[in-house]
């Protein structure tokens, strides 16, 4: 009986060891993941904690008069949800409307700034005599604040004397009194003015993703005889995809989310036309005390990004497999 | 599947543990900014040094005259007079922002020990239950009820023993004309009536030279409210029942009443088209321009504005008609609604307690008294709402001052209901579409009362039942 008990722990013994030193290396190569702890701390904060208090909010009828006693706010289940997509809105547009104004406006300036953003970006990423100022003047609209960019432009688009008005009425394309910031054209107006600010992002990106394509591959082409057009849709634009990618992602998000623009050139109420949801959601939660609804209203915003977020990561991940 | 519906839910819980116990940690952190701490024998504070923050608007005309006047002089004198206190001055730059302070500060318990609020949004901060319901005691502290204009307390609570607000200033609306073109015109004495407002405002409308009787702002957030209230009240309406129970804004006067307004455009073409996208600073722009006849609920605020103006030697104000269009006298059951219950009051969150409690009381005491009333006076033109500040001071004894005084003794108190700040919002919603529709060629009759009908049913929503 002994005799098996010392046959076993000899046995035993220089595989225990070997374990142990492979414990103390794999604990020694362990990634340190208590360090994350500072900002899984900050995460849960800034992000998840906020994120559950408007998740529960969104299910309760939380107005002037509980908001001083908010944890006790009436629940009134899905009804703020079925609010934001049933209920008129007599202040601006419906919450629907507004999603479907969102959508449109984020599509059409991103599909605005792309080719400006592109054109920008090949027109300077040669070295040309003052290249280093072309670039930084390019960066001007981007740099400037949104607040600056949304008066100007509010002050350009004022009907009868504004300069987008006179312009347009001495060069008889439209009436001096055309209104930009009421009506139809309200959505126009605000789509000109984040257009025009927001370009230079696609042009910095897509010149950050020109650096990285090899002139190699345009000299092979040159020597092909492909002409400078080919050598953009056969080179360029295949090698920025994943760059043009994450670019046309991110500006959509932030077309949608765009508040400060439509806030500053429109005030509230704006025009239903140019009532974008996160000014609806601002309006609804601050100004009529509808915190219930205006949480809701987010949640749903929160739903329609990660739609194209989704689509996006999915698509990354299927180009990590290949 | 139990087990993985159990380890879920296991899941969820302690996310949501996780997140509650952060945002608890996170209010930890913020704690509250009273900052009670020290000891400082002989002071007043009682041997501990309070530091109140003060949370006011922005005087946009000056700002630099308001940090100056507080920074500089009221709170060294206020500090110096009371050792241990001390005063942190911080200001709001738009109505949104003040009411997104409040709302969190409320909220979370949190923020700043003394706001100074607009008179009409006192309904919305009593509904809350968030500031401090004002005992006798209180008032003592703060030098009495009586040392105040009576009828700027009546929007201070719904009734006198359930005040939240201690007024501030007050700011009576009247109407601003351009004596000028009223002489160009052969106008003698301002309209009474808004039938002769209108028929005044015709013979100064001159639209090849840019020139109109009047200007309206249908796009500005608070002043369609304003207007729109005081041409109901004039016809005996009212935007909410006596009970505060139901919303009238779909009522024949009210309809009525933002009917007129717009007809100032669409029937009369006393305004410019270009007015429909206009703010209330637009309005007054167009005014100090010499380019308008006159401009209605506009206060002596606007004072120091029209004296550096190219009317400087031209304008003067006068109380604005009371007599609805088309009639020759009040209706009977109209309210000769000339201003608002206007100006601005403060309120204590109920989150301030016990030695900074007393110490707001003692501030407001100190800003209400008639020296600190009179630096309000000089520098913003503001009007005092202590009477014995009007006793032997010339300069609040002028004509002008006199008059707005007069129009502060008629103005009318709007209901009393939490519901109100929404209203105003959804009011001026209604106000803006209807430009929106005027200048798109798509308005046409019926459509006021129709939007309307749908504010009214948003406000309905609102009301406390």
């Amino acid at each position: 009986m002994q005799e098996t008990q010392v046959e076993q722990i000899s046995s035993a013994t220089p595989n225990s060891h070997l374990k142990m030193g492979l414990l103390r290396i794999s604990k020694r190569n362990r990634p340190p993941y208590w360090m994350m702890f500072p900002a899984l701390l900050l995460l849960i904060i800034i992000v998840v904690a906020p994120f559950f208090v408007g998740f529960y909010t969104s299910f309760t009828k939380l107005d002037q008069y509980t908001i001083a006693n908010w944890t006790h706010a009436p629940f009134v289940g899905w009804k703020n949800y079925i609010n934001a997509f049933t209920q008129g809105n007599a202040l601006g547009a419906s919450a629907l409307q507004s999603v479907v104004v969102s959508i449109e406006f984020s599509v059409l300036t991103t599909i605005g700034i792309t080719p400006i953003g592109i054109i920008a970006a090949l027109l300077v990423n040669k070295p040309f005599r003052g290249q280093r100022w072309v670039r930084a003047m390019f960066l001007i609209p981007y740099v400037m604040p949104v607040f600056v960019n949304a008066i100007t432009w509010r002050l350009l688009f004022m009907n009868g004397w504004g300069l987008i008005d006179r312009v347009l009425s001495a060069l008889h394309l439209a009436s001096k009194n055309t209104f930009w910031l009421i009506g139809p054209h309200s959505f126009w107006a605000m789509v000109i003015a984040d257009i025009w600010s927001s370009w230079p992002f696609v042009y910095l990106m897509v010149l950050a993703g020109l650096q990285g394509i090899s002139d190699d591959l345009y000299e092979s082409a040159n020597m092909d005889g492909a002409s400078p057009f080919r050598s953009f849709f056969s080179i360029t634009l295949p090698c920025l995809r994943p760059v043009l990618g994450l670019a046309l992602l991110l500006s959509t998000l932030n077309h949608f989310n765009n508040f400060t623009l439509p806030f500053i050139m429109f005030g509230t109420p704006p025009a239903p036309q140019a009532d974008v949801l996160p000014l609806n959601v601002y309006v609804t939660s601050f100004q009529t005390f509808n915190f219930g609804l205006g949480s809701a209203m987010s949640l749903i915003t929160l739903v329609l990004m990660m739609i194209p977020a989704f689509f996006y990561i999915r698509k990354l991940r299927l180009g990590e497999e290949s | 599947m139990n087990k993985k519906k159990a380890l879920a839910k296991r899941g969820l819980v302690s996310v949501i543990g996780i997140s509650l116990s952060s945002t608890m940690l996170l209010a930890g952190c913020g704690g509250s900014q009273a900052s009670s701490s020290g000891s400082n024998g002989g002071s007043s504070s009682g041997g501990k040094d309070i530091t109140l923050t003060l949370y006011e608007g922005k005087y946009t005309s000056n700002p630099q005259a308001q940090e100056d006047l507080f920074n500089n002089t009221l709170i060294p004198e206020f500090e110096k007079e009371n050792p241990g206190f001390h005063i942190k001055f911080t200001i709001w730059g738009t109505a949104s922002e003040e009411n997104s302070t409040i709302q969190t500060s409320l909220a979370t318990k949190q923020g700043p020990d003394i706001f100074e609020l607009g008179t009409t949004f006192i309904p919305t901060a009593f509904s809350t239950n968030g500031f401090h319901v004002l005992s006798q005691q209180d008032w003592d502290a703060i030098g009495g009820q009586k040392k105040f204009f009576p009828g700027q307390l009546t929007m201070s609570g719904p009734s006198p023993d359930k005040y939240i607000g201690v007024p501030e200033y007050m700011q009576p609306f009247a109407m601003v004309y351009n004596k000028k073109l009223f002489a160009a015109a052969g106008i003698t004495t301002p309209p009474t009536s808004w039938t002769e407002f209108v028929d005044d405002a015709k013979k100064m409308t001159n639209s090849s030279k840019d020139q109109w009787g009047t200007v309206f702002d249908p796009s500005d957030s608070f002043d369609p409210w304003k207007i729109g209230w005081g041409f109901t009240k004039q016809m005996g309406g009212d935007f909410l029942s006596k009970d505060l129970k139901s919303a009238t804004l779909d009522s024949q006067e009210s309809v009525n009443g933002l009917q007129f307004w717009f007809d100032w455009l669409t029937k009369y073409h006393i305004v410019s088209p270009n007015d429909l996208t206009y703010k209330s600073v637009d309005a007054d722009k167009a005014f100090l321009n010499g380019h308008i006849g006159m401009l209605i609920m506009r206060s002596s605020t606007m004072m120091p504005a029209l004296n550096k103006s190219a009317v400087k030697d031209d304008y003067a104000f006068a109380p604005m008609p009371t007599i609805p269009n088309g009639m020759k006298s009040m209706p009977t059951v109209g309210v000769p609604t000339q201003t608002i219950v206007s100006g601005q009051d403060f309120a204590i969150p109920n989150y301030v307690t016990g030695d900074r409690y007393q110490a707001a009381l003692k501030f407001l005491k100190f800003l209400t008294d008639v020296k600190q009333q009179q630096e309000f006076f000089q520098t913003y033109g503001y009007l005092p709402v202590n009477l014995d500040t009007y006793q032997n001071d010339p300069s609040l004894n002028t004509d002008v001052i006199k008059a707005f005084v007069d129009a502060e003794k008629n103005a009318t108190a709007i209901p009393f209901s939490g519901a109100w700040g929404n209203l105003e919002v959804v009011y001026g919603g209604v106000a803006s579409k209807v430009a929106n529709e005027i200048a798109t060629n798509s308005y046409k009759d019926g459509d006021i009362a129709t939007l309307l009908k749908a504010a009214n049913t948003q406000v309905q929503s609102s009301l406390q039942q």
